[in-house]
């Protein structure tokens, strides 16, 4: 790190740059507004064919056998592929707990996937392919492949499915296997729970639901692939283009270096595309086999119940507290539903906001025959930040303080063990109660509104980690002093692209403009962490700083280049905080007007106050948090992926059935940034993207407790909910 | 957005040889599902444009041949209609498939790929084009139903190689953060400007209502679509 700023726990105000900190649009927003961005389908290769996927219709079944003499035989058929012909393992669909690129965990778990499974587990599983000169051919052939299933007992409520005599998804349960393919549930003790609940003057028991949430980016998952020799080119919407390329490699018995993977735009990220996908292999493998490129094309139903979502969650929960409102113990059962492979860990984050230390939980990754969890935008947050701040602010009521006294009584804070980089927590929270002006829209009474229309306030709080680590940049100059910044980023939609090349700008103290950004090519680009964990901005952003202090370092040394000679600096920085946490920090403030004879809940005021480090770029930076805070929005009052129990089909796949807000159903987020510089990450930037769809959940529902006086503990918290809950 | 559940065309339990295709279905495997009342969305689609061509379309002399796929010679014969269509000023008289949606047409045969298919079933309006200057849902029209029409897209917006008041408002405003619905957004606002030049904000998110953003940039872009409004020009449609 660098060694001339010193890090600090207080929080220090700090202005913009000479181009770092001030609004500047994005580098490639002109594309993105004349159509001219070539996403994965706007793709024209020579000679390409169609692809599409079968698909299960069973939640669990064998099957017998596949006969594909129709499909094969129908005019304009290319290939059509199977489980019996392509026994290839998609090994980042299923893996026991590790990140999508930890080889090793891929080596040793039980519970492969294959790109084809047979058994299938869940709906919407792939069972056979087709490769066809047009869609609608390709249509029709799988309307010709004959499959005999046999249909096996499945289970839908991972409750349940941890019952004995539940039906087995696996050999080994229902309940998921860890990292060393043991069936143990996550989670862990610190402190003294025990000790904490006996100090308790009183203790407080309860239990929240939350939903399934789909990801739901609007560009349908598509590949494209194309042989040259042995060498694979692919196209394909990934958030990383090194991880992507090396998933792939790795299944298709690659060395990485014959896969080019290019992502020039992709369609919304939102989580878990910083890697392969089974579309990949699938593609690669009818392209293969018809040796013509080969686009497959995911249909939005095939996209959503085919790929991921957020992990739905039981969380029964005990809290100790002291006659003074301290929180003296907290203990957390869990039960995460993943769908038939564990794709994600299925964690449940929330309890580390507070300072109690005494914390018992204990988490259960549950197999099910529903579709795949996986990572949605901090991925094991705000379904945990839903249960313990609602919890807690139902405390705060019955130990009859103020819910915000309450919380800046029990948050985080630094001490001689716990050091943070800096700190900002119950800054944000005195702000944000400021701002939003706390005292007149919250009721002491809940619910005392005469209605029809009520109003009440609630708040929720977070810190969520924003770490740093090894990524790489390579910077280039030529003789007419243009910088070219090699970095592999594809931007999913925060401004990658612009910030990495702010940052060069900036270290190199040249101007915006004569720095152009190579991108989205695996060929091209140095290897990158990608684009998720909140990490590009920090890492490879860090690259960039340290790529630039080495090009500024060889012109003090060489000169700058003449004639055809270039300079070159490349970095792969790998820092640490020392054992420090570096985190972000925020609280959201919101006011909800209920229609108690509708069930209608209305945002009337939503307050963001975030603390991110430096901002580098401040209009993006506050459309992430004001995207994010609406996608939290309708996680807590919208999504749901509803099943039916009798015959486990999911019956709201899909934007209407899912219920994704419309401009309609968005309000006005008002954010406000803190701005601090830790001495850690590009000039003390830190995450942005991920921080802002954490509290939305819990500070609507504890809004919506202020205004009606029922504690809504099930999400999504529907009209229909609320109707009941008044009734 | 309560009440908008729907059962749709997920296959029931038994029947193993469908696929969780919204648009499945070519004229052929209607006629052997017979009775069925489940008809696909491209298959109804399809049967009412036909029906439409029959009875009253103009057929055209001469136009341009169109590819309908690599290897058209192999495959069964699809019908097809003669239309004259203006798409971003430039009059078009081609054959094309009954069965193509006006999407297909811009995005395949015309290689104006700016607009995009997100649902491909009228939910999320990433595909819309303005047809006679109103939005449409290009997913869910048929190309023939274009016969005689002007279709303007995204990339007829710039006027002599400048983007419109628009554009430069959804430029400066961060409007698209991934971009794929950012099409569909400026299509509509486009004609929510031409009918509307001096807009409120809730008449532009009712406008705009039909277009979903999953990275929820919704603020940014009903400001940018705000900071346009009585600009001369207004979002730059015909």
């Amino acid at each position: 790190m660098s060694s001339s700023r010193t890090a600090q726990q207080a929080s220090q105000q700090i202005g913009p740059m000479d181009t770092v900190g001030r609004d500047v649009p994005r580098i490639d927003a002109y594309e993105r507004v004349t159509g001219r961005a070539t996403y994965t389908r706007d793709v024209r290769l020579p000679g390409m064919l169609y692809a599409r996927v079968l698909r299960s219709p069973h939640p669990h079944a064998r099957i017998r056998s596949i006969d594909v003499s129709k499909a094969e035989a129908l005019p304009g058929v290319r290939a059509v592929i199977t489980h019996e012909t392509h026994q290839l393992i998609y090994s980042s669909g299923s893996i026991a707990g590790g990140r999508q690129y930890n080889d090793a965990a891929k080596d040793i778990t039980k519970h492969l996937r294959y790109m084809f499974d047979n058994p299938v587990r869940f709906v919407g599983q792939p069972v056979a392919a087709v490769a066809a000169v047009d869609r609608y051919i390709a249509e029709d052939a799988l309307q010709l492949i004959e499959i005999d299933y046999e249909e096996l007992p499945f289970v839908i409520d991972p409750e349940e499915a941890l019952q004995p005599g539940a039906p087995p998804i696996w050999p080994e349960g229902n309940l998921a296997l860890d990292i060393e393919n043991q069936p143990r549930p996550s989670g862990g003790t610190s402190g003294d729970p025990e000790a904490g609940f006996a100090a308790a003057d009183q203790v407080f028991e309860d239990r929240y639901t939350t939903a399934f949430v789909q990801d739901g980016q609007m560009e349908p998952r598509s590949a494209l692939a194309q042989w040259e020799g042995e060498k694979l080119i692919l196209y394909t919407p990934t958030q990383g283009i090194s991880n992507c390329r090396h998933d792939n490699a790795r299944d298709l018995g690659l060395d990485d270096h014959q896969i080019q993977v290019i992502c020039k735009y992709m369609g919304g990220g939102f989580g878990d595309k910083n890697g392969s996908y089974y579309f990949d292999l699938i593609a690669a493998m009818l392209s293969k086999e018809a040796e013509a490129p080969v686009l497959l094309e995911l249909t939005r139903k095939d996209d959503w119940l085919g790929t991921h979502g957020r992990w739905h969650t039981v969380q029964n929960l005990r809290v100790g507290v002291a006659q003074d409102g301290t929180v003296t113990a907290i203990a957390l059962e869990g039960f995460s539903g993943m769908g038939p492979y564990l794709r994600r860990s299925g964690g449940i984050a929330g309890i580390d906001a507070y300072a109690c230390r005494n914390v018992e939980r204990v988490i259960y990754p549950v197999h099910t025959n529903r579709m795949v969890s996986g990572n949605f935008r901090a991925p094991s947050d705000p379904q945990g930040y839903f249960a313990i701040q609602s919890m807690m602010d139902d405390i705060a009521y019955k130990v009859d303080m103020d819910p915000v006294d309450f919380a800046l009584k029990n948050v985080i804070r630094p001490t001689d063990e716990i050091q943070f980089t800096n700190y900002s927590l119950d800054e944000c929270i005195m702000r944000g109660r400021e701002l939003f002006d706390w005292e007149s829209r919250w009721r002491p009474v809940p619910g005392s509104d005469p209605g029809p229309i009520k109003r009440g306030a609630g708040m929720a709080f977070m810190a969520f980690r924003s770490g740093v680590g090894p990524s790489s940049a390579i910077l280039r100059v030529n003789a007419d002093e243009r910088y070219t910044l090699f970095v592999g980023v594809t931007d999913v939609g925060p401004g990658a692209k612009t910030t990495m090349a702010l940052i060069a700008a900036e270290e190199l103290g040249v101007p915006l403009s004569q720095v152009d950004v190579v991108w989205g090519d695996t060929d091209l680009c140095p290897y990158s962490v990608g684009e998720s964990g909140s990490r590009t901005t920090t890492m490879t952003g860090y690259a960039v700083v340290q790529a630039a202090l080495d090009l500024k370092r060889q012109i003090a040394e060489r000169g700058m280049p003449r004639g055809d000679d270039v300079l070159i600096a490349s970095a792969t920085p790998n820092p640490s905080t020392e054992g420090k946490r570096r985190m972000v920090f925020g609280a959201h403030f919101v006011e909800v007007e209920a229609d108690v004879q509708l069930g209608h809940i209305r945002i009337a005021k939503y307050v963001a106050v975030h603390e991110s480090g430096r901002i580098l770029n401040p209009r993006p930076a506050k459309d992430q948090i004001r995207g994010a805070a609406l996608q939290g929005l309708g996680q807590a009052l919208h999504e749901d992926l509803l099943y039916d129990p009798r015959n486990g089909h999911p019956l709201t796949a899909g934007y209407y059935g899912a219920r994704h807000l419309t401009h309609l159903d968005a309000p006005e987020i008002e954010v406000t940034f803190i701005e601090t510089d830790d001495g850690y990450g590009p000039y003390g930037a830190k995450t942005v993207g991920e921080a802002g769809i954490i509290l939305g959940p819990a500070a609507v529902a504890n809004a919506i407790f202020n205004t009606i006086g029922h504690r809504m503990k099930e999400l999504p918290i529907t009209r229909a909910k609320i109707l009941e809950a008044l009734a | 957005m309560e009440g908008k559940r729907e059962n749709d065309d997920i296959p029931q339990g038994g029947d193993t040889s469908r696929s969780l295709e919204d648009s499945r279905g070519s004229d052929t495997s209607r006629k052997d599902e017979g009775g069925s009342s489940d008809l696909s969305r491209r298959g109804f689609l399809g049967g009412t444009g036909a029906a439409l061509v029959v009875a009253g379309a103009p057929k055209l002399g001469s136009s341009e041949p169109l590819s309908g796929g690599a290897a058209e010679q192999e495959v069964q014969a699809v019908p097809r209609t003669a239309i004259r269509v203006t798409v971003n000023g430039t009059e078009h008289r081609v054959d094309v498939e009954d069965r193509w949606t006006l999407n297909e047409f811009l995005r395949d045969q015309l290689e104006l790929t700016g607009s995009k298919i997100g649902c491909n079933r009228g939910e999320c309006g990433a595909c819309t084009v303005l047809v006679d200057g109103e939005p449409m849902f290009s997913c869910s029209t048929l190309a023939v139903w274009a016969d005689g029409r002007d279709i303007q897209t995204v990339e007829g917006l710039e006027r002599d190689g400048a983007v419109s008041p628009l554009q430069q408002a959804f430029m400066d405003f961060n409007a698209p953060q991934c971009g794929f619905c950012t099409s569909g957004q400026l299509m509509t606002a486009s004609a929510l400007l031409v009918n509307n030049p001096n807009p409120t904000s809730d008449e532009v998110r009712e406008g705009l209502v039909g277009n979903l953003c999953r990275c929820s940039n919704y603020n940014a872009i009903v400001e940018a679509v705000l900071a346009t409004a009585g600009t001369s020009g207004s979002g730059g449609a015909q």
